[in-house]
């Protein structure tokens, strides 16, 4: 099994939530983060006061899938999330041991 | 172990519960206690043991405490029970209690007892005050009453004496800190029914209240002793009822001693209770609004018992006359205030509001008398009152004094006259939404929001609250404000889904009737209709697009709604629960507000005259393309394109670059030719996918080819293509002209692919110009402007036309690692101005950093040729 974390902007949930059910992945876990990256804060000024944002506001979505489902779990956030700018956000992919579904003590695969 | 007994017992209570969940059972509660009083009655009467030791001198009583001392048994409640004996506990009483008990503990029922000796009993009573409470709920069930009764003396005695204050004093602080554990449960979408806020604790805490202070012994005598009006009682017993009837079926469902009514089986009660809605209101949100009606009176049943121990307890040594006040009519006593009597009400019914009023100003509370008063006149406030201005003005102070410490609104709804003088607020008192994200029914909510903007007036501590208030003290109207935030779910007793609108509608009569004028009115009817606007657009689209921020300004228009919308919507955000509202959103929100507001500061893009041409301008190029306004693609491409360019374009020439755009294929770019009519001049359009430099390049390939630039406009298409408008000179050379736009196709290409491609052209740039003007030449001039724009870093060049001069600078600028969003270039022969909005390569956003900003300007100043004027020969001579 593979976890996916996205980490995209956050207008961009809803194409990405979408493209993932059109192809039948409807369990993740969405957060919503603070980035801190090449697409750096910026400030704004009113009446003379500068709002400094230093982070740029994002969504991490979490997704587990079976390996032969990743790949292309990963390119369908990819092409919903793209937008062809910076800070689009990043995709990291990682191994997971077990999974366990806490009512019935399925394991693996069948507790995604 | 089991004994017949306990089988009898099981089986009465399961065909109780039958008959109960059959609706066939009012008296369950009473019922299921006496099934228990006659199990431990006959297991007592047949018990050797007990036998034993009542005959050894150590006789005893059984006594139910707590809820089961009440006759108050749900399906799931703890037996609370206490063996009291005389004196000294027998060794035997352990066998006793395993015959006892066991049995029950066996068929799951929750029992939990003590043993304990009268002395013992009393002091642990009033060394625990947990204990106290149960001891206070204590009744009989068997065994020798002549202990009971001696130790109930005994207890009474203490308790009415030294022991009384603390008591008191113990109810108070437990109240307190249920507030803080519980939170208030009326307000909450997972009600707890017992512990909570508006759950049955309330109603015990009246009944310990009058139980220590009257020596009470049942619920009824709540009346006799004067601690609830007649009606009061009337509608505790049906609150009881209601709730009790909710609790078992919780139970029931859940299996165990469960209290709160947890979101999950919400929808399983409803069904349960037969709530069956013909509107179109889901069940269970009509279930719920019931529910917290209830339990807002038990709530009010709270606030009696607080205020009269806080008055009993805490106040005492204050002056007991009452005083006067400013406003004739109300006075204060012990802190509370007062109707002077209920005559001076019917002759002057506005102090049915001027109450409100006071107590907003000193911040003392209603009394609960006071309270009762104006929960029966409340019908004195008829249409004639509604409309008196003066009365309206009070209600505006009142509405500008509902803080979150003291809150005069609350009361104000919960006597019913806040629905009274805004009749349209009724149909959102109560009203629940039934999901996580909505904490507090709408009436609530709203107030919440009240409160929220209240706080704006002060400063606070961090930079965005300094920001909130900054912006509040810049509100000239802060009345509608207040109303708006009071008003802008009114919509939401409609159930249909657009309650912004509704809203706005509803609303209208209500600003009218306010006394604002038909301006304000507007205003706040907008409002209310976009009180959505801010959130949603912020946490759904781009806000680091310019075309977001345009939008939302076209949409607010003005500045001072602005200002307004963006209060309400933070208000709101806030008031609504921590799903709504964290640093996440309200970093979004405040961006797209500071953005909007630039917008709409500095822009001609948000007027509304250019919303209408652009609009106009749109259906033009849709007819031009005999489009019928329906493909999809078309009007998603109209909709990426940005406003400036819609509005400087003419439509005949947006047509030909959809045109463009649409045969551009797998090309990197596509250009189309075209002569004006009467000139010479020829304007070049391309359109190609967005790469850094682009723009740059073709300005160095026309150099190259000698192609003479006029003039040129760059604008983004969407977010990934560009269109870029050049009006060139032709070749000098005529007769070849298409091999030399054929060439540059070639350079172009070449350009894209190959950075270096264009280095050669670079040395062509003259070093210094002459011009033919009367005057001493100005010198080369570059201006950056930070601060109009939020989106781009605006670069203004000065400087006198020469061949090759939109390539110096753009060269310049993509050196500089800067991106040309948008360009205009003008047009005129001499002098001129040449206008640049990028933005950072690296990160696609303005420039900050003040040390670039200067290398930028230094970079373009180095590359532009001297300026020189020619002499100038006077032609007379």
């Amino acid at each position: 099994m593979k976890k996916i974390e996205a980490v995209i902007k956050p207008f961009k949930l809803d194409d990405v939530k979408e493209a993932l059910s059109e192809i039948g992945i409807y369990g993740m876990t969405v957060t919503e983060v603070n980035g801190y990256g090449r697409q750096k804060g910026h400030k704004e000024i009113y009446r003379g006061a500068e709002y400094v944002v230093d982070f740029v506001p994002k969504i991490k979505l979490e997704i587990v899938v079976a390996d032969n489902r990743a790949d292309e779990t990963i390119e369908t956030v990819r092409n919903a999330a793209n937008t062809g700018k910076i800070g689009d956000g990043k995709i990291f992919v990682l191994n997971v041991e077990k999974a366990v579904r806490v009512r019935t003590g399925e394991t693996d695969t069948d507790a995604l | 172990m089991e004994n017949s007994q306990a089988r009898v017992l099981i089986q009465k209570k399961e065909s109780l519960i039958q008959a109960f969940l059959a609706g066939k059972e009012p008296f369950f509660l009473e019922k299921l206690t006496r099934f228990l009083d006659e199990y431990f009655f006959t297991v007592y009467e047949k018990s050797i043991t007990a036998g034993k030791m009542v005959a050894s001198q150590h006789p005893f009583a059984i006594i139910a405490l707590g809820g089961y001392g009440r006759k108050e048994q749900c399906i799931h409640s703890d037996i609370d029970l206490l063996i009291l004996f005389d004196a000294a506990v027998p060794p035997e009483v352990e066998g006793f209690v395993q015959e006892l008990l066991y049995p029950l503990w066996d068929a799951r029922f929750e029992v939990g007892y003590a043993v304990r000796s009268i002395d013992e009993c009393i002091a642990m009573a009033f060394d625990r005050f947990d204990v106290l409470t149960t001891v206070l709920d204590a009744r009989f069930i068997c065994g020798l009453s002549l202990i009971y009764s001696a130790f109930k003396e005994r207890f009474r005695r203490q308790l009415s004496g030294r022991y009384y204050k603390q008591a008191l004093d113990y109810l108070f602080d437990h109240g307190i800190k249920r507030l803080e554990n519980f939170g208030d449960s009326t307000y909450l979408v997972t009600p707890d029914l017992k512990s909570g806020f508006g759950g049955l604790r309330d109603y015990h805490t009246l009944l310990w209240y009058a139980k220590i202070k009257s020596d009470i012994k049942e619920r009824r005598d709540l009346e006799y002793y004067g601690f609830l009006s007649h009606f009061e009682y009337e509608t505790l017993e049906k609150t009881l009822a209601y709730i009790w009837d909710i609790r078992n079926r919780l139970h029931h469902i859940t299996g165990r001693k469960c209290d709160t009514l947890h979101f999950e089986y919400q929808t399983e009660v409803a069904g349960l209770l037969n709530y069956s809605n013909p509107g179109d209101q889901p069940d269970v949100e009509v279930f719920l609004g019931d529910l917290h009606a209830h339990m807002e009176f038990l709530k009010q049943v709270n606030q009696i018992t607080f205020e009269d121990i806080f008055a009993s307890s805490r106040i005492r040594k204050e002056p007991a006359a009452p005083h006067l006040t400013k406003t004739p009519g109300l006075v204060i006593q012990k802190r509370r205030l007062y109707f002077a009597n209920t005559v001076v009400i019917l002759q002057h019914p506005e102090l049915l509001l001027k109450i409100f009023l006071e107590s907003g100003r000193r911040r003392i509370p209603l009394s609960i008398e006071a309270r009762r008063v104006v929960s029966e006149f409340v019908h004195l406030v008829d249409e004639d009152m509604k409309a008196d201005p003066e009365n309206i003005k009070i209600f505006k102070k009142i509405l500008a004094l509902s803080f979150w410490e003291f809150n005069v609104l609350n009361v104000m709804l919960s006597t019913g006259i806040l629905e009274q003088f805004i009749p349209e607020f009724g149909a959102i008192t109560n009203k629940i939404q039934y999901n996580h994200y909505h904490l507090f029914p709408v009436d609530k909510h709203s107030i919440r929001c009240v409160q929220v903007i209240n706080s704006f007036r002060e400063p606070g501590t961090n930079v965005i609250t300094t920001l909130y208030a900054d912006v509040f003290k810049e509100v000239r109207n802060k009345n509608l404000l207040l109303i708006t935030a009071l008003l802008h779910d009114i919509g939401k007793s409609d159930p249909a889904k657009e309650h912004s609108k509704t809203g706005a509608a509803i609303a209208g009569p209500i600003l009218k009737r306010m006394g604002f004028n038909a301006t304000e009115a507007a205003d706040g009817q907008s409002l209310i209709q976009n009180h959505l606007l801010l959130a949603k657009t912020a946490t759904r689209r781009d806000i680091f697009d310019e075309e977001t921020a345009i939008y939302t300004a076209n949409k607010v228009g003005k500045i001072r709604l602005l200002r307004m919308l963006f209060l309400l919507t933070v208000a709101d955000s806030m008031a609504t629960g921590p799903k709504a509202w964290n640093d996440w959103t309200e970093n979004l929100i405040k961006d797209l507000f500071l953005k909007t507001m630039r917008i709409l500061k500095t822009g001609e893009l948000a007027s509304k005259k250019s919303q209408r041409l652009i609009q106009q301008k749109k259906m033009k190029v849709l007819a031009l393309l005999k489009e019928s306004g329906q493909d999809h693609d078309i009007l998603q491409l109209l909709k990426s394109m940005s406003g400036r360019y819609l509005l400087y374009m003419p439509a005949i020439h947006i047509a030909d670059h959809i045109n463009l755009y649409r045969n551009l294929g797998d090309r990197q770019f596509i250009w189309q030719i075209s002569k004006e009519k009467n000139s010479d001049i020829r304007t070049v359009a391309i359109c190609g996918r967005e790469k850094p430099g682009f723009y740059s390049k073709i300005a160095g390939v026309f150099f190259l080819n000698r192609i003479n630039i006029v003039a040129s406009q760059a604008y983004p298409l969407g977010d990934t293509h560009i269109l870029d408008i050049f009006k060139v000179m032709p070749p000098r050379d005529r007769l070849f002209e298409n091999e030399k736009w054929e060439k540059a196709v070639k350079d172009l290409t070449q350009a894209l692919d190959d950075d270096l491609f264009l280095d050669k052209v670079v040395d062509k740039i003259p070093d210094r110009i002459t011009i033919a003007s009367g005057r001493r030449p100005e010198p080369n001039q570059v201006r950056i402007d930070n601060e109009t724009s939020s989106f781009f870093t605006i670069i203004e060049v000065l400087t006198y036309d020469f061949a090759g001069l939109l390539f110096t600078i753009t060269n310049a600028l993509y050196r500089s690692g800067l991106n040309v969003n948008i360009a205009m270039v003008g047009g005129k022969v001499d002098q001129i101005i040449d206008i640049f909005y990028v933005r950072d390569l690296e990160n696609d956003q303005k420039i900050r950093d003040p040390e670039k900003l200067k290398q930028i300007k230094t970079a373009i100043i180095k590359r532009l040729p001297q300026i020189h004027a020619k002499e100038v020969v006077n032609e007379k001579n």
